[in-house]
C-alpha cells in the first residue's frame, strides 16, 4: 500500500469513527434531555440543607449533566432552561434536584407519566391552580419534544398547541380591539403551533382540530348589526365541516354555520330584504338537515332540531346573538 | 288537490283529539302567563324554560295563537304539595309533546341552556332551566332514546348546584335515575354522583378519611366495572391509598404503610395500558411510577 493511499485509509478510518462516537454521543445526549415533575427544588450542592438555586415549574426544558449517589438517595445534576417569554432571553440554572423528579426521554414510560402529568396539571388549572395550564402546556411540548416516536407525540403536541392558543385567544379577546367588527383590527393570534400540528400530523384528527382553532383569526369582533360578518362566518364554518368531515369539529361547525343563517333572517327582515332572509331561512334549515343527517349521534342533531322548530315557529333567535359573536 | 285534502283531514282530526284531552307539553322561552288570551290582560306569573304544561285549550286572539295551560308549581322543598296555577299562554314558545321530534327540540334547548351556564356571562339561570327541559324531556317522553340521558343530566345539574350552593345533597333525583333506567351507563353515573354525599369534607390529616373513601371508589368500580367512572374511581381509589401510605410513613406505622402502599400500586396497575381507560391509564403510569421512587402524594419526602 502506497503512503498515500495508507494516509487516504487512515482518513477514512478516523472519520468513521468521528461519526460513531458522534452518533453515539448525540444517543447520549438526546437520552439526557427532558423535564421535571412534582415540585422540584434544585440546590446548589446534592445536599438538602444547602442554598436554594430555583424551584423549576413541571415541564421546563431540562438536560440531565450527571447523577450522583449520597449517602443512599440518588441526585441529579441538572441545567433548566428557566425564562422564555418574549421579554428576555431564555435563562438557564444549573443546579441539584432529587433524581426521581427528573424524566428523561431514557426513563421507562417517560411518554405515558409526562402525558399524566400534564393530564393533572390540566385537572389543576381546572380547579383554579394558575401556573398549572402553562405547565400543562410545557409538559405536552416535551413529549413531543423528546418522544418522537410515542403514540402520544401527536396528541401531545395538539395539547401543547391548543393550551397555548387558548391562552393567547383569551388575551387577545379581550383587548379592545377585539370589539371592532373586522378580525384585521385585533392581533392574530400566532399560528406557528398549529400549523405545525396539521405539517407533522397531517390529515389526522389533530390536524383538523388544529384547522378549527385557525379559524378564530377569521371570524369577526363584533358583527355591529351588518350581514356581511354572519354571512363570512357561515362560509368558513361550512366549509370547514366540508374540508373536515371526520373531524370531532365537523357537526359544531356546521352548527355554527345553520345559527349564522338562523340570525341573518331576524337582521335581513330588519332591513326589509325579504327574499335574503328567506334564503337564510332556507340555507339555515338546509345545514340543520346535513347535521342531522351526517351527525346523528351526540347533541348536536337535537340542537340543530331545536334551532329548525325555532326557525318554523318564528321564534327570537337574535336574542342570544350576542353570545356566539365570537367563535 | 287530493294532498291538501288529506292534510287537512289530518289537521282536523289533531283539533279533534286536542279539544277533546289535555296535552302535555313544555316552554322554550320563559314568558307571561295571563289570565286570558290577550297581552293586555292581568299577568299571573313569569313562567321558566322547561316548566310542564297540561295544555287544555287553543284559541287565536287577533294575529297570536294562545294556549290554556295549567302548571304545577313545586314546593321549596320536595315533600312541600305543588300549587296548581292556570292561566294562558303565547303559542310560540310552547312545544307540544306530540309534535313532530319534540324530544329532540326540548333536549336541544337543554343543551343549548346548559353551555349558557358554562359561559361567563351566561344567561342567568341557564343551569336551571337546562335542569327544567332535561327533566321535561324524561317526564313527556319516557320512550325516547334520549330519555335516559336527559333524566341523568337534570339530576346531574341538580345535584352540582346543589353541591356549589353548599345546600345538604338530595338523592332523591339520582336514585331515580338508577330506579328508572338500571344497569345502564346512566344509572353508573348517577351511582358515581351518589359517592360524593359520602366523602368527608377534609381529611385532618388522619388516614380514616381517605381509607374509608379509596373503600368508596373501589366498591364502585367493582360493582360498575362498564362505567364510563370506572377509570376515575380506580385512580381515584388508588391515589388515596397512596396518601394513606404517606400519612402511616409519616406516622411510623411501617407495616400499615406498606399494606396501603401495595394496594395503591396494585389498583393502579389495573389502569395503566388500558387504552380503554382514556387519560386514567396515562394518569395511573404516572401515579405508578411516583409509588414506585417513593415519591410522596402527600407531606414531605423522607
Amino acid at each position: 500500500m502506497s503512503a498515500g493511499k495508507q494516509i487516504r485509509w487512515a482518513a477514512m478510518v478516523v472519520a468513521f469513527f468521528a461519526l460513531v462516537s458522534c452518533g453515539v454521543f448525540a444517543q447520549v445526549t438526546d437520552q439526557q434531555h427532558g423535564t421535571v415533575i412534582a415540585g422540584a427544588v434544585m440546590y446548589v450542592t446534592p445536599d438538602p440543607n444547602a442554598a436554594q438555586v430555583a424551584r423549576p415549574n413541571r415541564g421546563r426544558d431540562t438536560w440531565l449533566m450527571g447523577k450522583s449517589m449520597i449517602d443512599g438517595k440518588e441526585w441529579a445534576h441538572i441545567m433548566v432552561t428557566m425564562s422564555q417569554n418574549s421579554f428576555s432571553a431564555p435563562k438557564t440554572i444549573t443546579g441539584w434536584t432529587d433524581a426521581r423528579l427528573v424524566i428523561t426521554s431514557a426513563t421507562p414510560n417517560g411518554d405515558q407519566i409526562l402525558f399524566g402529568e400534564a393530564v393533572q396539571a390540566q385537572h389543576e388549572a381546572e380547579n383554579g391552580r394558575r401556573e398549572s395550564e402553562e405547565e400543562a402546556m410545557r409538559l405536552y411540548y416535551r413529549i413531543y419534544e423528546y418522544f418522537r416516536s410515542s403514540p402520544l407525540a401527536p396528541e401531545s403536541l395538539w395539547h401543547a398547541a391548543d393550551l397555548e392558543w387558548q391562552l393567547e385567544k383569551k388575551g387577545v379577546f379581550s383587548r379592545p380591539s377585539a370589539r371592532e367588527m373586522s378580525p384585521d383590527a385585533r392581533a392574530e393570534i400566532d399560528e406557528e403551533m398549529m400549523r405545525k400540528v396539521m405539517k407533522e400530523y397531517p390529515r389526522t384528527k389533530w390536524s383538523d382540530l388544529a384547522a378549527y382553532d385557525l379559524l378564530d383569526n377569521k371570524i369577526c369582533g363584533r358583527w355591529n348589526g351588518e350581514t356581511k360578518c354572519p354571512e363570512k362566518e357561515t362560509d368558513l364554518f361550512e366549509h370547514y365541516a366540508h374540508e373536515h368531515a371526520q373531524s370531532p369539529k365537523a357537526a359544531e361547525a356546521l352548527y355554527k354555520a345553520a345559527w349564522r343563517q338562523a340570525v341573518l333572517v331576524d337582521m335581513y327582515k330588519a332591513d326589509h330584504q325579504n327574499d335574503k332572509s328567506q334564503k337564510a331561512k332556507r340555507r339555515a334549515m338546509q345545514i340543520a338537515q346535513e347535521i342531522s343527517t351526517k351527525y346523528p349521534e351526540g347533541d348536536w342533531k337535537p340542537r340543530a332540531a331545536q334551532l329548525t322548530y325555532e326557525l318554523q315557529q318564528g321564534l327570537d333567535i337574535s336574542t342570544e346573538g350576542h353570545r356566539e359573536a365570537r367563535k | 288537490m287530493k294532498a291538501s285534502l288529506l292534510a287537512a283531514t289530518a289537521a282536523w282530526f289533531a283539533l279533534s283529539a286536542f279539544a277533546s284531552a289535555v296535552e302535555r307539553g313544555t316552554i322554550l322561552r320563559s314568558a307571561d302567563l295571563h289570565a286570558s288570551p290577550s297581552t293586555n290582560s292581568e299577568k299571573v306569573q313569569t313562567i321558566d324554560r322547561g316548566t310542564e304544561l297540561n295544555i287544555s285549550e287553543q284559541r287565536k286572539a287577533g294575529n297570536d295563537s294562545w294556549v290554556k295551560v295549567s302548571i304545577a308549581i313545586p314546593g321549596a322543598t320536595r315533600n312541600e304539595p305543588a300549587r296548581e296555577i292556570s292561566g294562558w299562554l303565547q303559542a310560540t314558545p310552547v312545544v307540544i309533546a306530540s309534535a313532530a321530534n319534540a324530544d329532540e327540540v326540548i333536549y336541544g334547548e337543554a343543551v343549548d341552556s346548559e353551555q349558557q351556564a358554562e359561559q361567563s356571562g351566561g344567561r342567568k339561570g341557564a343551569a336551571q332551566d337546562a335542569m327544567r327541559l332535561y327533566s321535561a324531556v324524561a317526564q313527556l317522553f319516557p320512550n325516547s332514546p334520549l330519555a335516559g340521558e336527559a333524566l341523568w343530566r337534570s339530576a346531574d345539574i341538580r345535584h352540582q348546584l346543589d353541591k356549589g350552593s353548599g345546600k345538604p345533597p338530595d338523592d332523591f333525583y339520582l336514585n331515580q335515575v338508577i330506579s328508572r333506567f338500571p344497569k345502564t351507563k346512566w344509572a353508573d353515573l348517577a351511582a358515581f354522583d351518589l359517592i360524593d354525599t359520602q366523602l368527608c369534607g377534609d381529611w385532618n390529616g388522619l388516614p380514616d378519611c381517605p381509607a374509608k373513601e379509596a373503600a368508596l371508589f373501589e366498591n364502585y368500580a367493582r360493582e360498575h366495572p362498564q362505567s364510563p367512572k370506572f377509570g376515575e374511581a380506580v385512580f381515584n381509589a388508588a391515589v388515596r391509598q397512596g396518601t394513606v401510605a404517606d400519612m402511616y410513613r409519616m406516622s411510623n406505622d411501617k407495616e400499615k404503610s406498606t399494606a396501603a402502599h401495595t394496594k395503591a400500586l396494585a389498583l393502579a396497575q389495573e389502569l395503566a395500558g388500558n387504552a380503554a381507560q382514556g387519560e386514567w391509564s396515562y394518569r395511573a403510569a404516572d401515579l405508578i411510577y411516583k409509588l414506585q421512587q417513593n415519591i410522596p402524594l402527600y407531606g414531605v419526602s423522607e
